[in-house]
C-alpha cells in the first residue's frame, strides 16, 4: 500500500543511476512516479548484476531495487512526437527529475524554461556530476568519478594501496537523496505561491558532504588523513575500527570520555570475566581517558592503546561476531558486527520491526524480499511497492487515461517511433 | 529577494551528534527557524571533537559541529530539571516540527513523547531518529555512525578482499539517512498543510540506511548470493579504479579511470600513447573478466603522469577519469568553487571558518548558510525572555538553578 503523504502528486522521473533513488522515494511516499525510458529501456536497466545472473530488461537487481513503486511509460525522445509526449506529461506533472548529459534536454526543447512556460508549476531536478557550469560540466561520469572527486576514495583503503570504492557504487544513491530533499524543499515554496523553479544537484557536492569532520582538518589542523586501512583518525587521534574474530571481522571503537567511557569500562570487564583484561585496565578512570583529544600522546598512551587494542583482539578471536554483538548489546558497549547481506537478513531487530517486505513480480514469475519503509509513520505508513514495471507497462494508463490519446493515435505514435 | 523555501516554519530540535541535526540543517539553511535545545551538562559529543579553530579544544570552537548547525539559534536547558520540561512545554505550542535523537525511552521518561506533545500542539510532526528504531530489541543500541556503517554493511563491501576489510571514512551512514529523514519530514509538513494531521515518525537510521544496499540484500534473498569486498573491481567498466601517477612534494597522487567499451579503450590507448595495447583485451568482454590483468597493464602507462593533466586529456578523448582528491585539494577544486561550494562564515568565537556550502541549487528560492553555529545558550535571553516572557530575574533565578544552563 503507497502511503498517503504525497498522495495526488506526480513525478516523471528520467533519472538514470545518478538518481533512480529520488523517485524511489517519492514513490515510497505516495506520490505517482512515472518512469519515462527509451523504447529500449532506461540504461539502469542493464547495470548487473542480475537475477541470477541472467540478463534482461526486468532483471538487473538495480532496477528491481530503485524502480519498485513506479510506473513506466515509453518516450523516443529523439523523436518530435517523443518530446512531445514527454512536454505534455510535464505539463500535467507537479515534478521532474533528470539525469541526462547538462543542458541535453534544453537542446531539444525540453529544458526548464520551455516546459515552465507550459507549467510554472513544475518542479525541474537536474542531477548533474559537477554542477552545469564548471569546467568539467561535461565530463564524462562513472560513479567512481564522484566518488574520487569529492575526497571519499582518498581515505579508503591501505597505505601505498589503491584507494578504493565500495562494491555496491554509491553517489549515485547520494544525489538521488539529495535530489528528493531538493525536490521537497521547492514543493513547500510552490505550495505557499504556486510556483515551481529548477534544481540543479551537485554529485561532487554530495559525495563532499560525507566526509564528516575531514574536510576542514586542513586548514584548521594542518593535518590531512591518508589511506589507514583499519584505522581511523589522524596523528594522535588514531585508533583501530576493525577487529578480526573467529569469523569475521567486527568494529568499535576504544574511546574515552562522556562518549566512550562507560563502553570502554563495560568491555574491559567483560574482557577480565576472560582472563584477557591487564590489571592497569581495571584501575582506569575511563571517562577522564581522552588521550589525543586534548594534548600530544605520551609514552604512557601509546602503550595503554597498544596493550587495549592488542588484548581486545585476542579476546575476540574467541567468539564469533553474534557472539560478541550478543555480548556488547547485553552490557551496552559500543560495538557492531562487520555484517554481510546475510547477516541483515537475519537480524532479530529487523524482524521484530517487519522491516523487509515481500513484493510480487508477475514479470519474474516470484516474489521478492527487499528493504521496506525507510520511516515508520504514524498516520500515513509507507507500505510495500508495487514491483519495479516493465519497459512501458503503463502506456495504455498514462498516454490513454492521463492524456486521453486514443487507440489511433497511439497507433500513429507507435509507428513513428516515437512511443 | 526571494523567500526562502522554508519562511515560517518553526523547529524545536532535541536532536544531537550526526543524523539529527543534519536534518534540520536543510530546514535552517531554507528559511526556518530552528531552535536547538543544548545542554552544558551533557553537550552535544560533537561540540568536543576536531577539527577546532587553531587546533585547540574548546565547547564553542569545534567545526565539527559547527557544519551541522548553521543558520540555527541555541539555547540551554538541563531537561533532567522538571523546570526545564516545563520550559520545554512552553515552547512546543510555538513549534510546527520536534525533532530528537535520544535513545528511545529519554523522551518517555521525560513527559516528552509524541502523545504528551500533542496535548500541547495537536497537529504536531514530530521525529525521532536513533540507531534502530524506537521499538525492537535492540531498540535502546547506544552508538554512533561508524558503528551504524558496519551493523548496516557498508564495512563488508569495502576492501581488497574478506581479510582486509577497508571501511568508508568516518560515519558513514549518517551522510545517509538525513536524505530521508528531511524528505520525509517535508512531506509531512505538506500532508498537515493539506489534511491538518500531524503525526509522529519512528526513523530508524539502521533502516534507512540499508537502501543504500538494496540491490545486494535483495540478490541475497533470491538467491543467496553474499556481496563482499572487491577492491575497485566492476561488472560494467575495465579499466576501472585509481592508478597512481607522479608523486607531487612528496605526496602519493591518483586518478581514477573508468572505461565503458571499445572506443573509450582506444581513446585512452591513444592519449596514454599505447598503441593498440595488448592483443589479450582486444574487446570489452575480455578486459571484464581480467581486471588484475587489466590493473597491471594500465599501472606503468599512468605512472609518470600527473593526475590532473591526465584527466584533462583522457576527458578531451571522451574517457571518464579524475583525480582522486584528498581532503587538501577540495578545498581548490575549481568544479567545486564554479558551484559556489564553500563559503566562509563569522562565527562569534571561532571567526571566519570555511563550511560546506549546499549540495543543490535552487532557482528562485535558494537555501543559504545564513550565519554560523550557535555558541552554547547563545539565544537563551532572545527565547526565554522574548518568546516566553520571563522576566531578567525569572531568567536569572532560572541560571542559578541549573535549569537553563
Amino acid at each position: 500500500m503507497a502511503s498517503e503523504l504525497l498522495k495526488g502528486f506526480r513525478m516523471l522521473d528520467l533519472a538514470d543511476e545518478k538518481g533512480a533513488l529520488a523517485g524511489k522515494i517519492f514513490a515510497d511516499m505516495g506520490a505517482e512516479v512515472i518512469k519515462v525510458e527509451p523504447p529500449r529501456g532506461c540504461p539502469t536497466r542493464t547495470i548487473a548484476p542480475f537475477l541470477e545472473d541472467l540478463p534482461g530488461p526486468d532483471r538487473s537487481l538495480y532496477a528491481i531495487a530503485y524502480h519498485a513503486g513506479k510506473k513506466s511509460v515509453t518516450a523516443n525522445l529523439d523523436s518530435p512526437g517523443g518530446r512531445e509526449l514527454l512536454a505534455a506529461l510535464a505539463a500535467k506533472s507537479d515534478f521532474l527529475v533528470e539525469s541526462f548529459d547538462p543542458g541535453h534536454l534544453e537542446s531539444i526543447g525540453l529544458g526548464y524554461d520551455a516546459l515552465a512556460k507550459r507549467n510554472p508549476r513544475l518542479i525541474y531536478t537536474s542531477i548533474t556530476p559537477f554542477g552545469d557550469r564548471g569546467p568539467a560540466r561535461d565530463y564524462k561520469w562513472a560513479d567512481i568519478i564522484s566518488w574520487a572527486a569529492g575526497g571519499a576514495m582518498y581515505m579508503m583503503g591501505e597505505e601505498g594501496k589503491p584507494p578504493l570504492q565500495m562494491s555496491l557504487p554509491q553517489a549515485g544513491l547520494h544525489a538521488g537523496g539529495e535530489a528528493s530533499v531538493a525536490s521537497m524543499l521547492a514543493h513547500q515554496a510552490r505550495q505557499r505561491d504556486g510556483f515551481g523553479q529548477r534544481i540543479v544537484v551537485n554529485m561532487q557536492a554530495c559525495i563532499v558532504w560525507t566526509l564528516m569532520n575531514e574536510q576542514a582538518m586542513p586548514i584548521l589542523h594542518g593535518d590531512y588523513i591518508k589511506r589507514t586501512g583499519v584505522f581511523t583518525g589522524s596523528k594522535d587521534t588514531r585508533r583501530k575500527m576493525v577487529y578480526r574474530c573467529k569469523d569475521g571481522h567486527i568494529s568499535t571503537l576504544i574511546a574515552g570520555g562522556t562518549l566512550g567511557g562507560a563502553s570502554t569500562k563495560a568491555l574491559i570487564a567483560w574482557m577480565n570475566e576472560a582472563g584477557f583484561a591487564a590489571q592497569w585496565m581495571l584501575e582506569k578512570d575511563w571517562t577522564a581517558w581522552v588521550p589525543g583529544m586534548f594534548m600530544a600522546l605520551t609514552e604512557r598512551d601509546h602503550f595503554e592503546i597498544n596493550d587495549l587494542e592488542d588484548r581486545i583482539q585476542k579476546f575476540f578471536m574467541t567468539m564469533t561476531k553474534q557472539e560478541i554483538y550478543a555480548g556488547t548489546l547485553k552490557r551496552r558497549i559500543l560495538l557492531a558486527p562487520v555484517a554481510t547481506v546475510a547477516d541483515i537478513a537475519a537480524d532479530p531487530q529487523l524482524k521484530a520491526r517487519e522491516y523487509f517486505v515481500e513484493v510480487e513480480h508477475d514479470a519474474l514469475g516470484r516474489r521478492m524480499t527487499m528493504p521496506g519503509a525507510f520511516a515508520k509513520l504514524s498516520r500515513t505508513p509507507i507500505g510495500a511497492p508495487t514491483p519495479a514495471p516493465a519497459i512501458g507497462q503503463h502506456n495504455g494508463e498514462i498516454y490513454g487515461g492521463l492524456l486521453g490519446l486514443g487507440a489511433a493515435r497511439l497507433g500513429e505514435l507507435k509507428s513513428a517511433g516515437a512511443i | 529577494m526571494s523567500e526562502f523555501a522554508l519562511e515560517g516554519v518553526k523547529i524545536l530540535d532535541f536532536a544531537w551528534v550526526g543524523v539529527g541535526p543534519i536534518t534540520t540543517k536543510y530546514f535552517a539553511d531554507n528559511g526556518a527557524e530552528v531552535i536547538r535545545v543544548e545542554s552544558s551538562a551533557r553537550p552535544d559529543v560533537l561540540r568536543i571533537a576536531p577539527p577546532w579553530k587553531d587546533a585547540r579544544p574548546g565547547i564553542n570552537s569545534s567545526q565539527f559541529f559547527a557544519s551541522y548547525n548553521t543558520s540555527k539559534k541555541g539555547i540551554t536547558l538541563d531537561l533532567g530539571k522538571p523546570k526545564a520540561r516545563e520550559l520545554v512545554k512552553k515552547l512546543v505550542p510555538w513549534a510546527d516540527i520536534v525533532v530528537e535523537s535520544f535513545t528511545p525511552k529519554a523522551m518517555r521518561n521525560w513527559g516528552l513523547d509524541y502523545p504528551k506533545l500533542c496535548e500541547l500542539r495537536p497537529d504536531l510532526i514530530m521525529l525521532s531518529t536513533c540507531m534502530q528504531g524506537q521499538t525492537g530489541p535492540n531498540a535502546l543500541y547506544p552508538g554512533f555512525g561508524q558503528l551504524m556503517a558496519a551493523l548496516s554493511g557498508f564495512y563488508y563491501i569495502s576492501g581488497y578482499n574478506e581479510e582486509s576489510p577497508c571501511p568508508p571514512y568516518g560515519a558513514y551512514s549518517d551522510f545517509v539517512a538525513p536524505r530521508f529523514s528531511a524528505s520525509v519530514l517535508l512531506a509531512a509538513l505538506d500532508y498537515r498543510r493539506r489534511t491538518g494531521a500531524g503525526q509522529y515518525i519512528d526513523m530508524s537510521q539502521y533502516e534507512a540506511s540499508l537502501h543504500n544496499l538494496a540491490p545486494a540484500l535483495i540478490d541475497y534473498f533470491a538467491t543467496g548470493r553474499v556481496l563482499g569486498p572487491r577492491a575497485n573491481r566492476s561488472d560494467r567498466y575495465a579499466p576501472h579504479g585509481a592508478y597512481r601517477c607522479a608523486d607531487e612534494d612528496g605526496n602519493d597522487r591518483w586518478i581514477a579511470i573508468a572505461v565503458a567499451d571499445d572506443a573509450q579503450w582506444r581513446a585512452m590507448l591513444e592519449v596514454l600513447g599505447a598503441g593498440d595495447g595488448d592483443a589479450r583485451f582486444a574487446a570489452h568482454r575480455d578486459r571484464l573478466r581480467d581486471s588484475a590483468a587489466i590493473d597491471e597493464f594500465v599501472n606503468p602507462l599512468v605512472r609518470e603522469h600527473n593526475a590532473y593533466e591526465l584527466t584533462r586529456k583522457l576527458q578531451a578523448a571522451g574517457v571518464a577519469a579524475y583525480p582522486v582528491q584528498n581532503c587538501v585539494d577540495i578545498h581548490h577544486d575549481e568544479n567545486l568553487e564554479a558551484f559556489d561550494f564553500w563559503h566562509w562564515l563569522e562565527h562569534k568565537e571561532m571567526g571566519l571558518a570555511v563550511y560546506e556550502g549546499l549540495e543543490h541549487r535552487m532557482s528562485r528560492t535558494p537555501g543559504a548558510l545564513r550565519s554560523a553555529a550557535p555558541i552554547l545558550g547563545q539565544d537563551n535571553d532572545e527565547v526565554f525572555s522574548g518568546m516566553l516572557g520571563l522576566s531578567a530575574d525569572e531568567i536569572e533565578v532560572l541560571k542559578k538553578e541549573n535549569v537553563i544552563m
